[in-house]
């Protein structure tokens, strides 16, 4: 496997919290770890098993305490911050559990929005690419609608295809249907893989839904990955 | 979707709080912008009534009233004078131009002012000038036979709807004596639109006692010297009796404005403290939002907006609040002055200009906006420094 075809690699990746004390809490050490380009990763582990810091750490919200973190052969804690910024939002998506929706903004402004950050879709087109991608996921009649007025099933659509809006090719999503009831869990999950399939994108998801495990290419086991000694409070 | 229609969408988004917080900068700019435009207004209120005449001559007592009741027919009446003393300036070799002026009752409130014509008289020196809208000035009728003919000023005209050829009087033991209106004035802008104008013959008719008196009374003379350097002799020589006093109207005028300095003293203070608790208000307002939308704004950054993007939509939102705020204030204050211009005007005699444009509106404006985007700088920086991945919860 060369570094061509890996959206992601994690040499000696550590992450420690300071405490109080003046010691450190390691939650996060992981030697070795590539997520081939197109490819459709799950994470599991239990609770506190360091698998939302993992994701952070990939998509450059949280910098590591030591190691390197390449994304599409650019060793992203590398470069300042403005530009990680950019990058993250020209090459990463990101859902969240939670949604964290903008309650502010209609479900398109909201989708709209990731597509302010970069140059990634030219303005005249930003309105019409985020049409299409809330249709694609079934939300053709709810574009005007705020967050607080849409189902949480809708509200997780929106956050699918504000991850999509700038087209990136790795897609990171932190157990996207956890807060969901289990049929519209699966509806939202078969949507979504189904929009990340077509794309070809690379998919790194936490999850523990059957469903998602058996659509894997590459299972991650937290507790295999992570050396890290105490990684029982805080992930 | 630009920076701007961000920190739009969350001033829309929070309404209340927004609507609140432009209120109370609104309310404050008024405060500002008011205080101002009717303080400049009282000045050069004060200034364009007295500057035409260097002296007036007036029973004894106090300068001030005199010169407010003479001039800006304010203030309580002063005692009277008698016309030789008129007469004694009009023959002294020193005077260019003495006016005679005897203050009456009011009609509807606009006071009766009993002179010559030489009150309307166009001199070089003369900044006001007097001119007819429609009709004619009043005949300067001997003392014995009284014409009863009345001029009006512009403001009474409208404000009492007579027309030239309507005759009027207020009470029933003035029936007998009704004034025609013969002329209306156009505006001069000072106390004289909102006077009813009259000879001394009419007055003295009208007025029972003045009636009897064979010397008859006046309220003060005006007078204008031939050469400033007689000034301080006339001023002493009617100062010295006992009857009379001279008085420059400039020097009231300084007493005036000196009082009127402490309390503009005392109303920037007011107006700091007040500039102080919007500025704290807004202050409060932008960075409880702030922490409010931690997470929205932890959810930005995640989607790849640098930290001087989140800088930009909140002072952008400060900015935007205290524009609003500001030129509803701008706005509001004018109201606020043009309504306290009329209370004047209608109390007072005194007439202001509340709708001068200067340097003070987009001065005013500026540092609103400026001040505003200052109060917003912290919270604005505390947006800056939201780290992500703390904020992004929940912990899994």
């Amino acid at each position: 496997m060369t570094h061509a075809r890996l959206a992601v690699t994690l040499h000696g990746v550590k992450k420690s919290f300071p405490l109080g004390n003046g010691s450190n809490l390691e939650v996060l050490n992981i030697g070795q770890l590539a997520l081939p380009a197109g490819s459709y990763t799950v994470l599991k582990g239990p609770s506190g098993s360091g698998k939302t810091t993992l994701l952070n750490l990939i998509a450059g919200v949280a910098v590591p305490t030591a190691g390197t973190i390449r994304v599409y052969d650019t060793e992203i804690f590398a470069l300042p911050e403005p530009q990680r910024d950019r990058f993250r939002a020209q090459h990463i998506g990101y859902v969240f559990q939670t949604f964290n929706l903008l309650a502010a903004f209609s479900a398109l402004e909201n989708v709209m929005l990731a597509m302010l950050f970069t140059h990634a879709i030219p303005k005249r087109q930003q309105r019409q690419r985020a049409g299409e991608l809330l249709s694609r996921l079934g939300l053709s009649m709810r574009l005007s609608h705020k967050p607080q007025h849409l189902s949480r099933g809708e509200q997780q659509r929106v956050a699918i295809a504000r991850a999509l809006a700038n087209n990136p090719p790795l897609i990171l999503a932190d157990e996207p249907c956890a807060s969901l009831d289990a049929n519209t869990a699966r509806e939202v999950l078969a949507a979504f893989l189904s929009v990340c399939r077509e794309e070809r994108k690379t998919l790194c998801i936490v999850s523990h839904d059957a469903t998602v495990l058996d659509a894997a290419d590459q299972i991650l086991d937290m507790t295999d990955i992570n050396r890290a000694g105490n990684r029982h409070n805080v992930t | 979707m630009t920076v701007f229609t961000v920190a739009l969408k969350y001033l829309q988004g929070r309404f209340v709080a927004s609507a609140l917080t432009a209120f109370s900068i609104a309310l404050g700019v008024s405060l500002v912008i008011a205080s101002f435009l009717l303080t400049r207004g009282i000045k050069d209120g004060f200034i364009e009534g007295t500057t035409d005449y260097s002296l007036v001559v007036g029973a004894k007592g106090s300068p001030t009233q005199l010169v407010l009741n003479v001039l800006f027919r304010m203030d309580v009446a002063t005692p009277n004078i008698l016309y030789i003393t008129y007469a004694q300036l009009q023959d002294d070799a020193r005077v260019e131009v003495a006016v005679p002026v005897a203050l009456g009752d009011a009609y509807q409130g606009l006071r009766y002012v009993a002179t010559t014509d030489a009150y309307f008289a166009a001199f070089p020196w003369r900044r006001k000038s007097f001119t007819l809208a429609v009709g004619r000035f009043f005949r300067d009728d001997a003392p014995e036979q009284p014409t009863y003919e009345a001029v009006l000023g512009a403001a009474t005209a409208r404000r009492t709807g007579l027309r030239v050829g309507d005759q009027f009087y207020e009470g029933e033991e003035m029936a007998e004596y009704p004034l025609t209106v013969v002329g209306i004035l156009r505006p001069t802008q000072s106390a004289d639109d909102r006077a009813i104008f009259l000879s001394l013959a009419s007055f003295w008719g009208m007025n029972e006692i003045a009636r009897k008196m064979e010397v008859k009374p006046l309220t003060a003379v005006l007078v204008r010297p031939k050469r400033m350097s007689d000034l301080p002799s006339l001023h002493r020589e009617f100062n010295i009796v006992a009857e009379t006093q001279a008085v420059f109207p400039s020097v009231v005028l300084l007493n005036i404005f000196n009082l009127l300095g402490l309390a503009e003293e005392v109303l920037t203070m007011i107006l700091g403290i007040v500039a102080i608790v919007v500025l704290l208000y807004l202050f409060v307002s932008m960075y409880s939002a702030t922490l409010e939308r931690k997470r929205e704004i932890a959810t930005m950054r995640a989607l790849g907006a640098r930290r001087t993007t989140i800088l930009s939509i909140v002072l952008l939102e400060s900015c935007a609040i205290t524009a609003i705020g500001g030129i509803v204030g701008l706005l509001g204050g004018h109201g606020v002055a043009y309504f306290g211009a009329y209370i004047l005007a209608a109390r007072g005699g005194l007439v202001t200009h509340p709708f001068l444009i200067s340097a003070l509106q987009p001065l005013v404006l500026g540092s609103v906006i400026l001040l505003g985007t200052l109060a917003g700088l912290l919270p604005a920086v505390l947006a800056y420094r939201t780290e992500v991945a703390e904020n992004l919860a929940p912990f899994s």
